[in-house]
């Protein structure tokens, strides 16, 4: 029986976000994103058939822990294309620490501007960077992990959704410019939008979601205490 | 046959991302372990210890699919009462407007640092 409920939380997943990503293949709107429409299925069926979250999670747990893998998995694409970055590197580096400062600074300053309380605020300041490092941070600045997690996810969907339409209003034309705005302002959501543009952008989006959570590390849990 | 391929070249960088979490946990340094078997299967790479084949379609599974791995903690959102409502309209106001802003900055300088470079090469081959 365990086993069924493990099975089913995981396959159902898999097999519903499959369905999604073909619907998006065939359509491509940007509200089709696989991202939107797969949760939202979920979600609709586990309210209508009253399953729990925490039973769904028994099995679908498994696929965020291959979040880990996947972080360690971006060594590949920043191998190959280390001549590239090399050649890049002061514009990587620049804009990104640029990036992320404002990132945290203006999540911070902005949140405080709509009168969110404070423990709130500190969940909300490491949203840009990928999961598992953010819940690292949100957790040391003294924010709550969970809550992270979900500020992490509506980043990304509205990175993705938002991301594509800054790149036609500003004109943007550079395969680095593409692929860096897109992993510094929505992590591996944004990835994956890169990769839809190009193999180019796609790298350049993997090594900016990389080294933002690094920079982000650096800022929060190294210079921060410093200053307090 | 690929498919098995995909899972043992998924568990070697599975294991490369259980060492990165030990060296973080023992040396009790501030770096996920995860960033750290980047780092480690990295420079494996670039040292010819670990050839490339041998992790290639594990890999572009695992980053490809990468979405994939977001819906169930996005399906998470349905235990927070709290963030619907007033607040939560607030938050995701946030959220917009902090990544309209980190996006715009960062693709400026970007975009800009990348044509100057363009420029400044291009300037140098006519001399």
């Amino acid at each position: 029986m365990l086993l069924l409920k493990i099975s089913v939380g995981f396959i159902g997943t898999i097999l519903i976000f499959v369905g999604c990503k073909k619907l998006y293949e065939k359509y491509t709107k940007l509200w089709l994103s696989p991202l939107l429409t797969c949760p939202a299925i979920i979600i609709s069926f586990l309210v209508v058939c009253q399953i729990d979250y925490a039973d769904y999670n028994q099995g679908a747990q498994w696929l965020t822990k291959l979040l880990g893998p996947a972080t360690v998995a971006f060594a590949i694409p920043i191998y190959k294309n280390f001549v590239l970055i090399k050649k890049n590197a002061s514009t990587i580096i620049l804009s990104l620490v640029t990036g992320c400062i404002v990132a945290l600074a203006s999540s911070y300053l902005i949140a405080l501007l709509f009168g969110i309380n404070n423990s709130m605020i500190k969940s909300l300041v490491p949203r840009s960077i990928t999961t598992p490092i953010a819940m690292d941070i949100s957790t040391f600045i003294g924010g709550e992990a969970n809550m992270t997690a979900v500020f992490v996810i509506v980043t990304g969907l509205a990175g993705s959704v938002i991301g594509p339409l800054i790149i036609r209003f500003l004109a943007i034309k550079s395969a680095a410019a593409k692929g860096l705005m897109l992993g510094m302002g929505a992590h591996g959501c944004g990835t994956s939008k890169a990769f839809e543009f190009g193999e180019k952008e796609g790298m350049f989006s993997s090594v900016a979601m990389i080294l933002a959570a690094l920079l982000s590390i650096v800022i929060t849990e190294i210079l921060l205490p410093l200053f307090a | 046959m690929n498919v098995l391929k995909i899972i043992v070249q998924i568990i070697i960088i599975y294991s490369f991302l259980l060492i990165g979490q030990w060296l973080a946990t023992s040396s009790g340094l501030p770096i996920p372990g995860s960033i750290i078997g980047l780092l480690l299967l990295l420079l494996c790479l670039t040292l010819h210890i670990v050839p490339l084949q041998w992790v290639d379609l594990g890999a572009r599974f695992l980053t490809g699919e990468l979405l994939l791995f977001f819906i169930p903690a996005a399906v998470g959102i349905i235990n927070y009462d709290n963030i619907i409502g007033i607040i939560g309209i607030k938050l995701i106001a946030v959220i917009f407007l902090s990544t309209i802003i980190v996006m715009t900055v960062t693709a400026l300088i970007a975009d800009r640092l990348t044509t100057e470079k363009r420029s400044i090469s291009h300037a140098s081959t006519k001399n």
